[in-house]
């Protein structure tokens, strides 16, 4: 029997063995980076030398000991900063106003019925499936054509477009499996519609709601390709700086910067992943 | 007026107001962006980037051959090109299920907690920068990278090997960053695979590899057939993988879009490149949409 087979012993040894080295192909190369942001050799960094706080420490404009060739190819902490703070305007702003643009779009959708709506389903999550490249390149043009100066507003408005997409379908999830007797007694025992959402749906939604914000503010820390189509010169984030790096050259600096976002992403979305689970 | 009606009213402005914010924004920056990214396709490249408001059906005669006139050529590299990277994203769903279907069984004979934990940990890369994910394997690959170093050092290889920059260090990255899309359409389905269905066909006689066959493997196939479409759709327009992990000897569609808009300043033809993209994923859209509707009404998810 084939469940009898799963459970046998070689084969469950078997599994075993494979979730083991799947794990393995998932972690070796992002433990990699961790363990290179430490090693001093900066020529190889393959091949360790020794442990060195150096490269974080310039990031974060400490002293550094590395040698004048090293910090030619170092940024300056005031860059770095600047550019983080580039990308944290666009998440908080673009994922605020996606998840309550995808939140009242989901509350409309699970609550009414109208004409079409099927197809408008269909619709609203297109931004989410069409190739990043094609919607980056698509808002480049309007942008350009229609006179906007590409700037950090350009860039929350494209991630707002795509970044709504997937609240609405966080949320929706949640608002699937709700009871809607609540939302009935509160209407039956006389509250307004805002009264009504504000204290019966929006707290049962929360968990829902807050994990598509926390979903759109990685995607949006995160995303490379339409943000490198609609960003303008003064307006770079953190991403596009390390893609910039990265074109110039592999340098360890890049190891402790992409370990410090590695952290940051891991933190939000292990707090994501947590609040989702809580549903069952 | 009767009070039903008001009600009804007040519905209906409602739903307005909650369905107008996003109705708006899909309108203005993403239905009309898109429009005006076909119109742009079949006009005049300027001479110094933007377009001239002329018809110019060229920039998809260059890519499929069919040349304006005497002075524009065919250039069957752009074919060449769209061909190579449909091969790279069909190796990429191959490799992505080959990776993820035998995972999703692991997982779905775990128990409680630590189900929810394995869970946790393959969703997790998922949400690392995908810059982050790409420049790990530049590290791993590189001649003086990590799979080098160790082979090297432990005396199995002299010189360093050439594992960069081809079709399967391109493969390979794409496979690492698109594996969650198809772990987890997978593992819903494995998930909820019915195994006394797998006992009735035992019982009747199949052996393991019948049973797999024609049980197993068409109780998943849903799964594996969303997870190779939204595996497939990402790989396709891809260039930010073969650009790094392919250097400049492998070449997708999606660089040659990105060098048209970034470089070359062609935009129609970057455009008429978008949309053949654009095309290849509508087609695999209506065809999983179509899918799904028939699963449905047969009563099956």
């Amino acid at each position: 029997m084939f469940d009898k087979i799963l459970d046998s012993k070689i084969w469950s040894l078997f599994f075993k063995g494979y979730g083991f080295l799947f794990l393995g192909f998932l972690y070796l190369p992002l433990g990699l980076i961790f363990v290179y942001s430490f090693n001093a050799n900066s020529i190889n960094m393959a091949v360790w030398t020794e442990f060195t706080f150096d490269w974080y420490l310039t990031i974060f404009g400490g002293a550094s000991s590395q040698s004048s060739f090293d910090a030619a190819f170092t940024e300056s902490p005031e860059r770095i900063f600047e550019v983080v703070k580039h990308s944290v305007i666009v998440a908080l702003s673009a994922s605020t106003v996606s998840t309550v643009i995808g939140t009242a779009t989901a509350i409309a959708l699970a609550r009414y019925n109208f004409v079409g709506k099927r197809f408008y389903q269909a619709l609203l999550v297109l931004p989410m499936i069409v190739p990043d490249i094609v919607l980056g390149i698509a808002l480049l043009i309007f942008f350009v054509g229609a006179g906007f100066h590409l700037s950090l507003l350009t860039v929350i408005i494209g991630h707002t477009t795509f970044l709504s997409s997937y609240v609405f379908v966080v949320v929706s999830a949640r608002l699937a499996g709700m009871d809607t007797s609540l939302e009935q007694a509160s209407a039956d025992l006389g509250a307004g519609p805002i009264t009504t959402f504000r204290r019966v749906t929006l707290p049962q939604i929360m968990p829902g709601v807050v994990g598509g914000f926390l979903l759109a503010f990685i995607i949006s820390l995160d995303d490379v390709v339409i943000t490198y189509f609609i960003a303008g010169v003064g307006s770079q984030t953190l991403p596009l700086f390390i893609l910039a790096m990265m074109r110039r050259g592999l340098r360890p600096q890049i190891n402790a910067l992409a370990v410090l976002l590695l952290l940051f992403t891991f933190v939000v979305a292990a707090v994501g992943l947590w609040l989702r689970s809580r549903k069952s | 007026m009767t009070s039903s009606d008001t009600i009804l009213k007040r519905k209906r402005r409602s739903l307005i107001l909650l369905l107008a914010p996003f109705s708006i924004m899909l309108l203005v920056f993403f239905l009309i962006p898109l429009g005006i990214m076909m119109v742009y396709s079949f006009l005049e490249p300027g001479l110094y980037g933007g377009v001239e408001w002329n018809w110019y059906p060229y920039n998809y005669g260059r890519i499929i051959g069919w040349p304006l006139n005497d002075f524009e050529e065919f250039e069957p590299i752009y074919l060449k090109i769209f061909l190579n990277s449909l091969q790279i994203a069909i190796m990429t769903v191959i490799g992505t299920f080959v990776l993820c279907y035998p995972a999703a069984f692991w997982v779905s004979r775990m128990q409680g907690a630590k189900k929810n934990f394995a869970l946790f940990l393959i969703t997790l890369p998922f949400f690392a920068n995908l810059l982050v994910r790409i420049y790990a394997w530049l590290l791993l690959l590189r001649p003086t990278g990590f799979f080098n170093t160790v082979l090297q050092s432990a005396g199995l290889i002299i010189e360093p090997l050439d594992l960069l920059f081809t079709n399967f260090s391109v493969i390979i990255g794409m496979v690492y960053i698109l594996t969650p899309f198809m772990f987890l359409p997978i593992y819903a389905n494995v998930e909820k695979l019915d195994y006394s269905l797998v006992r009735a066909s035992q019982d009747l006689g199949a052996n393991a590899l019948q049973t797999f066959r024609r049980v197993i493997l068409p109780l998943t196939a849903p799964g594996i057939i969303g997870g190779s479409v939204i595996v497939f759709i990402p790989a396709l327009g891809n260039f930010i993988v073969p650009s790094f992990l392919g250097g400049s000897k492998v070449q997708m569609t999606g660089n040659l879009i990105e060098r048209s808009f970034l470089q070359s300043r062609d935009w129609p033809f970057g455009a008429a490149l978008a949309l053949l993209i654009m095309a290849s994923v509508v087609v695999l859209i209506v065809f999983q949409l179509s899918r799904q509707a028939k699963a449905e009404a047969r009563g099956v998810s």
